[in-house]
């Protein structure tokens, strides 16, 4: 009996006590609705020159969610000004974008497509695309029970496709939920995640991505060019090289790293993180054991990828 | 009352009117304390997460391990309630405007305060991380510890010393003091030891103030939170005013409703007194309608109305003998007296029996209808009625008055016609008090009554029982007995003589009536031939002279015996119907110098048109007018008016009736010429020799 009490009060204070929590099993989203916006996240037809998808620079299946590119290659392979952040878990970001301009994946979805650079449409276009297409107006009609297909419809089914598109299980979630344990590489890369302060910017469901940072913080980071950064949104100097902190989770997957796609790898990434915005050298062996521990936040494939 | 009306219409309209104003501004007000409570709601919500943030943050700077989330979430939700409190419906409102523009420039001050959070998280993440990196790092200080334990000792002092910056927020912990390492040791891992100590002593030195501020402007004191609050106050204290005036007017709303309802109540009650008197007015009236106002007895109409209703009617009409008289002797004071007595009198008689009402129906008529009777027990019932009214004395004005009542019985339709009939009769044949009215009954005793007489005749008709008897008619101025008026009788076996309307009516209807006639005629005329000195009257109805047969045989009978005085009494009756053959006969009977005389004139169906158109000789006074004339002054003027109007056409009169010696002198005294009646002699089988009478 006191064994049951004691496993309950240690799992009741793991949960409580980790600033990391893991993402619910099961996604609420519409499955009709999400199914069609999957069907126009892989279209090209909301590019201009029918080119790219959203897919294109979110590669859910391979990628993470994210381009291996340095920058997205957009309409008229123009290229981007900033690496592609995953789309995966995007629901719990706080804000989206890198510097965090859209409040929610609404807005988010409506960025890109307008983007000169990347997909160059614009509502009419698309409101006028998809509406000669019969299957998209029969699917709008079962799913929605409207005839026309509006610009907000279209959104609105991207944004639920993106709903379901979460990362569950991962062996980190499932150590935290108890029902796992973590190799001792992987609980030491996590002790010194904590102890080197990373937890304090990537903590959160999604490991991050809940607030600004900057980057650069002791040795400030040189950018090659300008990028559009939080000082975009404030017009405040301040905000200047500040990005939204990103997620951790699939990290492994989602290279090149940071803004700039600059780090190729996950250690790469560890020691420029350490030296700019930790102010110290971090040895291999710990950021061996810290990559351990990354890897354990890769979840499963969401399941509306696998869906009909 | 139309008046009364008109006002309870408007006042009914009015309470209507604030009835439905109350409603309506049930639901102002109602959606008023929604749209208040919705706007309280949202503002303390607002404050709630603005005080969630605060808390938040205040948790992430004590603590080192902090999931941000929390923050994230707070933060959107503030956002959303801001939303929802700008949007407050309430803020539509004019009185309300300024709070509009309080709650919109609040915007700038939460916009701010979030940039100072999102600033906040950025530099306490990183000093965090510095102090965090600071503890290992003097945990790790073996290096020092074996080289330059000043320098240690002094990195303890500086960690405590940026620690305390943090902790007691006071940057005076720092602003003296020397917070960098250095040491003149040549060992490379000391100077690089010292190199990273100094790399974030020196990041938290110039990052403090900004910290420090930035946490100063987010828990310090805080603006944004007073100035919800005083939004809220302000906004409290508007909404206290309109809530007054709200009040104020549904006090006002309700007083009108209660005014106009007490008004109602008060017009209906009104209005009720008023129908009452309407209603007693028309009751009395009713009353009037259906009462009798001498006796309070019901009165005809209401008897009209009643006996349609009842279903088995039997009426007893009861009518006063010769009430005229008790009137006429004692004055209609009396008479009115005597009908209440006589009210009172029958309504204990008939107190005894069930479903009975009693009505007087007019004059001295009362009727009683029984519902649903028995005909021996209504006879019955009328019988001693009759009888103990006749055994009564009435004592009126120390008048004793007894009186007698006839009693007409009949149940069936139509009622009061039948009963009336058979009341007449009660009345005529002068015998019975009570007769009940039995068509079948009566028919057949009719019948068998006739078939009797008819038999009677037949047998006295061989046997020659029928003959004429002479009453004599005296000329009163000369005392001589010039007339003789013809009657029939009929002998029978035993003797006895039964007078005409004992059977001439039955012989009518048959054949014999003719018979009658000759035999009558024949014999008188037989007679007259014997007493040369007299002249003999018959009797001829109407009827008579429309037959031609009788006619024949009495102008053969004439025509045969030319030297016989007879004169013709003619009946008046209905039953004229040619003037012509009337005209005729009359003519042709002059040619046998007979003369003509009106029988029965004053009664029946006197018609003075008779007389400018006939060529008649003499006129009949009736016995009911002649018998009162010593008793009745009207009778006797009304005989004398006769008798002039009679001489002025140039025709005599003759009295009938005459059965005292006091009407036969008042008549003589008067001038008329002849008379008739028991004074002088019944009806006798043959003339009298001696043509001289004493009056």
């Amino acid at each position: 009996m006191m064994k049951f009490i004691l496993i309950f009060l240690l799992f009741i204070s793991i949960n409580a006590k980790e600033p990391i929590s893991p993402i619910p099993v099961k996604a609420d989203y519409d499955l009709k609705k999400a199914l069609l916006g999957k069907s126009l996240f892989f279209d090209t037809i909301l590019s201009k020159d029918r080119s790219v998808s959203c897919f294109s620079c979110h590669n859910v299946y391979e990628d993470g969610g994210a381009d291996s590119r340095d920058v997205s290659i957009g309409f008229d392979h123009r290229k981007g000004n900033i690496q592609s952040p995953t789309v995966l878990n995007a629901r719990y970001n706080f804000v989206q974008f890198w510097n965090g301009r859209a409040k929610n994946l609404k807005e988010q979805a409506s960025g890109p497509l307008n983007n000169p650079v990347e997909h160059n449409m614009n509502p009419q276009e698309i409101e006028k695309r998809l509406n000669k297409i019969p299957s998209y107006k029969e699917e709008f009609k079962s799913t929605y029970g409207v005839s026309y297909i509006s610009y907000e419809l279209v959104l609105d089914a991207i944004v639920e496709f993106e709903k379901g598109l979460t990362t569950p299980n991962s062996r980190f979630d499932k150590y935290l939920r108890g029902e796992i344990n973590l190799t001792d590489e992987e609980v030491k890369g996590y002790k010194l995640f904590k102890h080197y302060g990373c937890i304090t910017c990537h903590n959160g469901i999604n490991v991050g991505s809940n607030s600004y940072q900057k980057i650069g913080t002791f040795i400030p980071y040189e950018n090659k060019r300008k990028y559009p950064d939080r000082s975009e949104v404030t017009k405040n100097k301040i905000d200047e090289n500040v990005f939204k902190v990103p997620t951790l989770r699939n990290i492994s997957k989602t290279a090149p790293y940071f803004h700039d796609g600059s780090s190729k790898t996950l250690k790469e990434a560890i020691t420029t993180m350490s030296e700019h915005n930790l102010g110290m050298a971090i040895s291999d062996k710990d950021a061996n054991y810290i990559i351990s521990f990354l890897k354990t936040l890769d979840g499963e494939t969401p399941k509306i990828l696998n869906a009909e | 009352m139309m008046k009364v009306s008109k006002i309870l219409i408007s006042f009914i309209l009015i309470g209507i009117g604030s009835l439905v104003a109350i409603i309506y501004f049930y639901f102002i007000q109602r959606d008023f304390t929604q749209q208040h409570r919705k706007f309280i709601i949202s503002i303390n919500n607002l404050e709630n997460r603005y005080s969630d943030i605060t808390n938040l943050v205040l948790k992430n700077s004590l603590y080192i391990y902090v999931n941000q989330d929390n923050i994230a979430k707070a933060n959107k939700k503030l956002e959303e309630n801001y939303e929802n409190l700008k949007n407050s419906k309430i803020l539509l409102h004019k009185n309300y405007a300024d709070i509009k523009k309080k709650v919109s420039a609040l915007k700038k001050d939460l916009d701010e305060n979030k940039k100072n959070v999102d600033y906040f998280l950025r530099i306490n993440a990183n000093i965090k991380n510095s102090l965090l990196f600071l503890s290992r790092h003097i945990d790790d200080s073996a290096i020092l510890n074996k080289y330059d334990k000043k320098e240690l000792l002094k990195a303890r002092i500086i960690l405590k010393h940026l620690n305390d910056v943090k902790r007691l927020q006071d940057l005076d912990y720092i602003k003296k003091e020397d917070y960098l390492l250095s040491s003149n040791s040549t060992n490379k891992d000391v100077q690089n030891y010292i190199k990273s100590f100094n790399i974030h002593s020196k990041f938290l030195v110039k990052e403090y103030p900004i910290f420090l501020s930035v946490t100063k402007k987010i828990l310090g004191y805080d603006l944004n939170e007073l100035k919800i609050h005083k939004i809220k106050e302000e906004f409290s204290a508007i909404a206290m005013k309109d809530f007054d005036a709200l009040d104020r007017f549904a006090f006002v709303l309700l007083f009108m409703f209660l005014i106009s309802f007490a008004t109602i109540i008060t017009l209906l009650l009104k209005y009720q007194h008023e129908n009452k008197k309407l209603q007693e007015t028309y009751s009395s009236l009713e009353y009037s309608l259906t009462y009798d106002q001498l006796t309070n007895l019901f009165n005809r109409r209401k008897f009209e109305l009643d006996i349609e209703k009842t279903i088995k009617p039997t009426l007893l009409l009861i009518n006063i003998n010769g009430f005229k008289y008790i009137n006429d002797i004692y004055g209609n004071s009396v008479g009115n007296i005597l009908l209440k007595y006589l009210t009172k009198f029958i309504k204990y008689e008939i107190s005894f029996y069930e479903k009975v009402s009693l009505y007087r129906l007019g004059g001295d008529e009362f009727g009683i209808i029984f519902n649903d009777i028995a005909s021996e027990k209504s006879l019955e019932i009328a019988t001693k009625l009759e009888k103990d009214i006749s055994n009564h004395i009435f004592k009126i004005k120390k008048i004793d008055l007894e009186i007698s009542v006839s009693i007409a019985i009949n149940s069936i339709k139509p009622i009061l016609e039948n009963a009336d009939l058979i009341l007449k009769q009660i009345k005529k044949s002068n015998t019975d008090g009570v007769a009940i009215y039995d068509e079948s009954q009566h028919l057949k005793q009719n019948v068998k009554e006739n078939m009797k007489i008819v038999k009677t005749i037949k047998e006295a008709l061989k046997e020659d029982r029928i003959a004429p008897y002479y009453q004599p008619i005296v000329n009163l101025q000369n005392s001589k007995i010039e007339k003789y008026e013809a009657l029939v009788r009929l002998t029978l076996k035993d003797g006895t003589i039964l007078p005409p309307f004992k059977f001439l009516d039955i012989a009518q209807k048959s054949s014999q009536y003719n018979e009658i006639t000759k035999i009558v005629i024949e014999k008188t005329i037989k007679t007259s031939k014997k007493y040369p000195q007299y002249r003999f009257s018959l009797n001829m109805s109407m009827r008579d002279i429309s037959n031609k047969e009788i006619r024949d045989i009495l102008f053969d009978a004439l025509e045969k015996n030319k030297d016989a005085k007879i004169d013709i009494e003619l009946l008046e009756s209905e039953y004229l119907e040619d003037m012509k053959i009337v005209k005729d006969f009359i003519t042709k009977l002059h040619t046998f110098d007979s003369k003509i005389l009106i029988d029965d004139f004053g009664t029946g169906y006197s018609n003075f048109s008779y007389f400018s158109e006939l060529d008649i000789d003499l006129v009949k006074i009736d016995g009911s007018i002649v018998k009162e004339i010593t008793t009745d002054k009207r009778m006797f003027h009304m005989l004398k008016s006769i008798k002039e109007f009679a001489n002025g056409m140039n025709m005599i009169t003759v009295s009938e009736f005459v059965e005292s010696r006091e009407i036969a002198l008042k008549l003589k005294d008067i001038g008329a010429v002849y008379a008739q009646g028991y004074y002088f002699s019944e009806p006798l089988e043959q003339p009298l020799d001696d043509e001289n009478v004493i009056i």
